[in-house]
């Protein structure tokens, strides 16, 4: 990567994600698409990446292995980068989960229900973080 | 009266009569003199030198006819010549003189007979013959006096000896006077050897500890005693009389000892008994007053002593209610005697005491009575052991009627003897139960199992909580729980079974619905398990086969293929879209729901097909049926499922199809129950399992009635299905809670601020 196409080039998307296979499928399509992309395999990296570093936007996973998930990768980004507050698109597998309901429902946060089109991510994606 | 002389006495009167009658002869110079004497029918003769001249047969019995002629004056009799006393004067012309013997109270005695040779008597001669008369007479009557005298003396030595008692005569100097012949017997002696002998020697016959020397006297100055003496062997009552006299000899102290021991013995025998006796003894007085009692009596009134229940005037204690005593005095007077008389007396401390009493009445010559005799047995234990039992019995009939199980008893054939009133109030009835045998109620198919408890049983063996079903009075079947226990007669023997159902169909009901719910909750835990996890590799699959897809270098067969694996994970995708639309508890909407209407709007959506395919749905409703509290959408969802799952049953039944919505209130809840006449369900517990259908593969995941169920659920109320017993076809049952009051005036507040 030059000097200049990383002047030109906007930040990169936050990925956090901890299933490689999905991770892998986002990755392709978003960079297909234009998109810079970094990823997390889970919320404490997720978290650290975001503290060093500087992204257009979030996409993270809500039920994820470890100490930190989806609910708590929001609630940190409201905390402590409230520019990002309307840049987060949560995924989900399993929305009959209550504790996530009670987030989506009260933050508004726009969420993708696995499976999904490719074409459903992309929407979302433009219509959240904008074009590349 | 008549001069009985006495054999001993006689010798003495014949000497004195024959000198007599010499004499007389003697004096009157008479040939031959004699004198007769009238004893009784017998006549005694006795005449002057009768060795010499022993009178002939004839002649005696001549002289004893003249003798007991009567006369009262000097009689003359001139002999005629054949008279057998002629020969006596051997004078013709001979005459007997005949002198009555006349006692002072004109007694006749007898005669004086003189035969004389002439037949006159001269005044001196008369006179001399009145006084041989009076002479006569005068000893004859003395004789008889001293005889009689003598005769009464012997007899009354004879009595006294006759008196068994001991009888003793002694002095002043306390010498014995006499005793009788008791008393000497006793001794050994006759009586005559203690005459004269010191009293002390009668020591042996028992010991009195007095200091006299008569071991009978106790206060010499004392005119008459009776005291009771006790030797090791004998009881002697000893009664003294005392004659004082002016000198020593005729002071006589006499004492009879009266042989006690017998009668002592007796009475002593009697008190025994009396008092040793269990059963309590009394006489008391009409008035209530004990004369006497016995130990037991005592004992059973709780009193200290027998002196204290006779001092104490008991009768009033003795009564807790008075009118009871007069019951007893009214029915002893009219009957006399009261056999097992029950009576509930009071003991001194108070306390309650039954009796069983036979009573007899004394009465006086008025019919009066006058004492009351009486055997009194305290039944306290057995009246307070048969109340015990009474108590118990009531308890356990108590039980028995107020249990919520059947009770029955059944005899070793298997007959019932025996129902408790549970049996008859669950709609059995008399006649059908007692006799018969219980395991024909029972359902066919469970009978062997029932016989085998009941051999079981009859073996002394318990059963347990066995389930069968059994026909219930109104014919339908019930669950029930039954126990068997043996019950054993005296012998140890089983005679009986005792049989305890419980009708546990309800409880059967609830616990597999629990067991239902609780498996279809764990049904959910997996399946959203599992569909969250099938979900992130069908999200990399899903989104490579979309990357492929938009990939121009892909060649076109291999994109055919890539169609075919983007649509079955489409596929996929709705299965497990499904899955997790039953596990998930979705928050519910809530706003009212009028049911009724939402059923109406569900129709509507398939009344089209229902109408082409000739199947008739007809509407039931309770037009005046409360709101729910829900989300009228997934409530849509479940109607429209059990509806589509009717059409399904009806058209495969291949006759004319017919579905009736009924709704009503039950209870707390509304009740949709929608009935069909189709096939039927063949497992109506497995029905709403996810993945169970009866329908072909491509018809549907079946997973339609999980998701009803899951949505009921979420509502808080129930959904069932079972088939039809009145004919084919089966019917699912909604229930959901009416709206509370509160709710209905939250939900409607909430719409009005919308």
């Amino acid at each position: 990567m030059t000097l200049q196409s990383e002047f030109r080039a906007p930040s990169p998307i936050l990925l956090i994600e901890d299933e490689p296979s999905v991770t892998a499928f986002l990755r392709a399509a978003l960079e297909r698409r234009g998109y810079a992309v970094v990823d997390a395999s889970s919320g404490a990296e997720g978290l650290e990446k975001l503290d060093g570093g500087k992204y257009s936007g979030v996409i993270s996973d809500i039920r994820m292995p470890g100490s930190v998930n989806g609910a708590e990768v929001h609630a940190w980004i409201q905390e402590n980068r409230p520019e990002l507050c309307t840049r987060i698109i949560l995924i989900t597998g399993d929305t009959a989960n209550s504790d996530t309901q009670a987030l989506l429902a009260q933050s508004g946060t726009p969420c993708i229900e696995k499976p999904f089109r490719v074409q459903q991510l992309l929407t979302i994606v433009e219509r959240t973080f904008g074009k590349p | 009266m008549e001069l009985a002389v006495d054999a001993a006495q006689s010798r003495h009167l014949p000497g004195f009569l024959e000198r007599f009658a010499a004499r007389a002869t003697r004096m009157l110079d008479a040939k031959w003199g004699g004198v007769m004497v009238l004893r009784g029918r017998e006549t005694d003769l006795y005449q002057a030198n009768s060795s010499e001249n022993p009178l002939e047969p004839s002649q005696h019995g001549a002289l004893v006819r003249l003798a007991r002629e009567h006369r009262r004056e000097i009689e003359v009799r001139l002999l005629s010549t054949d008279s057998a006393l002629t020969s006596l004067t051997e004078h013709s012309g001979a005459a007997v003189v005949l002198v009555p013997i006349t006692a002072s109270d004109e007694e006749n005695l007898g005669s004086v007979c003189l035969l004389r040779d002439r037949g006159t008597l001269e005044k001196n001669e008369r006179n001399l013959l009145h006084a041989l008369a009076s002479h006569a007479a005068l000893s004859l009557e003395n004789f008889r006096r001293f005889s009689q005298l003598e005769r009464s003396k012997r007899q009354w030595v004879e009595d006294i000896d006759a008196i068994s008692d001991y009888i003793v005569v002694h002095d002043r100097s306390f010498r014995i006077v006499r005793t009788n012949r008791s008393l000497a017997s006793h001794l050994g002696v006759p009586p005559v050897a203690l005459v004269g002998e010191a009293m002390s020697s009668l020591r042996q016959i028992g010991e009195t500890g007095s200091e006299l020397p008569c071991p009978f006297c106790r206060d010499t100055q004392q005119a008459r005693e009776e005291y009771v003496v006790a030797s090791p062997e004998r009881i002697f009552l000893v009664s003294t009389s005392r004659t004082p006299g002016v000198s020593d000899d005729d002071t006589r102290t006499i004492h009879v000892l009266k042989d006690m021991t017998d009668r002592r013995e007796a009475e002593r025998r009697y008190r025994e008994l009396f008092d040793s006796i269990q059963e309590g003894l009394f006489f008391a007085t009409p008035d209530g007053r004990f004369l006497d009692v016995n130990d037991a009596m005592v004992r059973m009134l709780g009193y200290g002593s027998r002196d204290e229940l006779l001092r104490a005037d008991v009768g009033p204690h003795l009564y807790p209610v008075p009118a009871a005593r007069e019951r007893f005095l009214r029915a002893l007077s009219e009957r006399g005697v009261l056999r097992n008389y029950e009576e509930t007396l009071r003991r001194k401390d108070g306390t309650l005491l039954h009796t069983l009493q036979n009573i007899t009445a004394v009465r006086d010559a008025n019919g009066k009575i006058v004492q009351i005799r009486g055997l009194m047995l305290d039944v306290t234990e057995q009246r307070t052991f048969q109340s015990q039992l009474q108590r118990e019995r009531d308890f356990n009939q108590k039980i028995l009627n107020t249990t919520q199980s059947m009770i029955l008893v059944l005899d070793t054939a298997g007959l019932i003897s025996y129902a408790n009133r549970r049996c008859f109030e669950s709609g059995y009835r008399e006649d059908e139960l007692i006799g018969h045998r219980l395991v024909d109620w029972v359902e066919a198919s469970h009978r062997t199992d029932f016989e085998a408890a009941l051999e079981t049983t009859a073996h002394g063996h318990q059963v347990e909580n066995l389930e069968l079903r059994v026909r219930r009075s109104d014919t339908s079947m019930g669950h029930f729980s039954i126990s068997l226990s043996p019950m054993r007669d005296e012998q140890n023997l089983v005679n009986s079974v005792v049989v305890v159902m419980t009708d546990i169909t309800d409880a059967v009901l609830l616990q597999a619905k629990l067991a239902h719910s609780e498996k279809m909750a764990s049904i959910g835990r997996l399946v959203s398990g599992v569909a969250h996890e099938v979900n992130n590799p069908l999200a990399a699959i899903l989104g490579f086969t979309d990357l492929l897809l938009e990939n121009p270098a892909i060649p076109e067969n291999a994109r055919e293929d890539l169609q075919i694996i983007l649509h079955e994970t489409q596929r996929t995708k709705d299965i497990v879209q499904d899955l997790l639309s039953f596990a998930r508890q979705r928050p519910v909407q809530r706003e009212l729901v009028h049911v009724n209407n939402v059923l109406r709007q569900t129709i509507k959506l398939r009344s089209y097909d229902f109408a082409s395919h000739g199947v008739e749905v007809s509407e039931d409703f309770d037009e005046n049926l409360a709101p729910a509290l829900g989300d009228a959408q997934q409530l849509q969802q479940v109607f429209l499922n059990i509806l589509n799952n009717a059409y399904d049953a009806v058209q495969d039944a291949g006759q004319r199809g017919h579905i009736v919505i009924h709704t009503g209130r039950s209870e707390q809840n509304i009740e949709v129950a929608i009935t069909d006449n189709g096939t039927g369900v063949p497992d109506t517990e497995r029905i709403f399992d996810p993945f169970y259908t009866t329908k072909q593969a491509a018809k549907g995941t079946g997973l339609g009635l999980s998701i009803c169920y899951g949505i009921v659920r979420a509502h808080g109320g129930e959904i069932l299905c079972r088939n039809n017993e009145d004919g084919p076809g089966s019917t699912f049952i909604v229930r959901v809670p009416i709206a509370t009051e509160a709710a209905t005036t939250a939900a409607i507040a909430k719409e009005a601020g919308r």
